[in-house]
């Protein structure tokens, strides 16, 4: 995995940085879903009803909260089976927290 | 390097429809509300479409977007595109109207799909995609893609419906002239295609079944990407350049339509010419009428239902909501292959719910007698879809008073008829039998998806 200090391991404040807005992303773009409801192994696509649309909704949100521009490049290598791997994406994709 | 200087009339952005109609942005249903056949656990989510090409079909901050400098160039080719005054059409009609058509049939690729290729050959390209797949039924959309592509150096493998493709292999013949590898729908190199033709070994194809083909495959490998041509917003706002050039050509005659006519098959070619003179006439204060033409073969907007389909047989594609006759629908095997899409797209299908576009079905025989008067009269001989195009407008014309002030028409000729010369000289030779759609498939297709809407409202209601 990528990682912003290029040490190989992330620290968990990122991680739980991540998560949030993960799954404040993931309520803003999929109707009827509650944030505490979701945890990292659900399935976006059987379990949360995530679809190709859906996901193009929850990029542009991760856009604009993480302030970063995306990369098509990048994007277009990119699988996603449950919420894990997006936290992941997100680890990646953001900037490194403030200490 | 520059092969032709942009014409100053070439426009520079896309008209964005979504940013005055926000409320036109497509919504799926959550595919956890989707029957489990559709549902499928285990999916990987992953971009068909580059992200900059598909946040395109959700962008309602922006009026106008750019043109990528290379498509722009690519576009000067060929554009603009003419727009004439059919008056010779007028004068045989003797019709109390002005009657402008533009002619989207003259670049090397016979029509409007063009305009959306480049562009996504582009953003393809651009995203380190080598290889695009898709679903073609008339094989005007795959022979631009096809030509798109050897522009990108990009590979492309077109699926075209067995209809269209038996009706005029000649289309098959042109996109590998481009490069690309071409294979009859149904065919057996994919599951979809073998399953398909299980059930009926004499299947003709649809363009659902034919997308989701094209789906199975560009799921094989990494490099390799499904890409649609028609009804997506993305794909719709690359055709606005039509109307964005027929308003600019007619402002220079002095003229602004009171209607614009196009044929529908999900609606690219419509929404190319009619959403930015929509957008003109809200900003001038003028009214102005929006028709749509579609084959009395597949009349999804005239008789469907406004309901949640599926787009491609797979039902992997986005579910929406859409005008349809249902997925499961298999239309008869008219010539304007085109046309044969079970559904509008979500954009002309809100359109039609809201009112602001109406539509009318002309059968077949209707539409190849008023293609052979426009070739008579206007020395262009239209597409089988175009001609839909040309007949709606007769129809219109038709109704309009002979007193008072004249009707001012605008009407898309999407594309060029020269290579269905086979299906012009059947008709000339009254060899082609008038086709309805097919009732007690119709009433099948519409019960189920009635039935797939009704499990989608359950399992909202059970959530």
């Amino acid at each position: 995995m990528a990682t912003g200090d290029g040490s190989g391991v992330r620290p968990e404040l990122d991680r739980r940085r991540a998560r949030s807005l993960v799954f404040d992303a993931l309520t803003a773009v999929i109707p009827d879903l509650r944030a505490e409801a979701l945890d990292e192994r659900q399935e976006l696509y059987a379990d949360l009803g995530m679809d190709s649309l859906g996901f193009v909704r929850l990029l542009v949100e991760l856009e604009s909260k993480l302030d970063v521009s995306l990369v098509d490049e990048d994007l277009m290598t990119i699988e996603l089976f449950n919420v894990a791997d997006l936290v992941d994406l997100v680890e990646r994709i953001s900037p490194p927290a403030a200490n | 390097m520059i092969a032709a200087a942009r014409d100053p009339q070439l426009p520079t952005h896309w008209f964005n429809i979504l940013h005055d109609r926000p409320q036109y942005v497509s919504s799926a249903v959550p595919r956890s509300r989707l029957p489990e056949e559709v549902k499928r656990a285990g999916y990987r989510i992953q971009l068909q479409q580059p992200f900059s090409l598909a946040r395109q079909s959700l962008n309602t901050a922006d009026r106008f977007i750019p043109i990528p400098g290379e498509v722009l160039d690519l576009y000067a080719q060929y554009r603009p595109t003419p727009l004439r005054r059919a008056v010779r059409l007028e004068e045989r009609l003797g019709a109390n109207a002005r009657i402008y058509y533009k002619y989207e049939g003259a670049n090397l690729t016979g029509s409007h799909k063009l305009n959306s290729a480049l562009a996504q050959a582009y953003y393809y390209a651009r995203a380190g995609v080598k290889h695009i797949v898709t679903g073609t039924a008339a094989g005007q959309w795959g022979t631009a893609l096809a030509y798109a592509c050897q522009v990108m150096n990009l590979r492309c493998t077109v699926f075209m419906v067995r209809a269209t493709l038996r009706q005029k292999p000649i289309r098959g013949d042109m996109m590998r002239l481009f490069g690309a590898i071409v294979h009859e729908s149904p065919g057996d190199l994919t599951d979809v295609g073998r399953r398909v033709l299980k059930e009926d070994p004499a299947a003709i194809g649809t363009q659902a079944v034919a997308n989701a083909e094209a789906l199975e495959l560009a799921g094989e490998d990494t490099e390799s990407r499904f890409a649609v041509g028609s009804g997506e917003n993305s794909v719709l706002l690359h055709q606005t350049v039509i109307g964005q050039e027929a308003n600019s050509q007619m402002a220079l005659l002095g003229e602004f339509p009171d209607c614009v006519i196009a044929c529908m098959g999900a609606g690219s070619n419509f929404g190319g010419i009619a959403l930015p003179l929509l957008g003109a006439a809200e900003d001038s204060g003028r009214s102005i009428r929006l028709v749509a033409v579609e084959s009395a073969a597949c009349p999804k907007l005239t008789r469907g239902r406004y309901l949640y389909d599926l787009s491609d047989a797979l039902g992997t594609t986005p579910v929406t909501k859409v005008y349809s006759l249902g997925s499961t629908y298999v239309p008869p095997p008219v010539y304007a292959g085109g046309l044969r899409h079970h559904s509008a797209g979500p954009l002309a299908s809100a359109m039609h719910a809201d009112g602001s576009l109406e539509a009318i079905a002309i059968d077949q025989l209707t539409s190849f007698r008023a293609g052979m008067l426009f070739c008579e009269t206007e020395g262009i001989l239209p597409a089988p879809e175009s001609a839909h195009a040309v007949a709606g407008m007769m129809d219109v014309v038709s109704r309009h008073p002979r007193q008072g002030a004249p009707l001012v028409v605008l009407v898309n000729i999407s594309g060029h008829g020269l290579l269905d010369l086979d299906a012009y000289r059947r008709f000339a030779a009254g060899e082609i039998e008038p086709v309805k759609a097919n009732e007690t498939r119709l009433s099948q297709s519409l019960n189920a998806l009635e039935e797939f809407n009704q499990a989608i409202t359950e399992a909202a209601e059970a959530t």
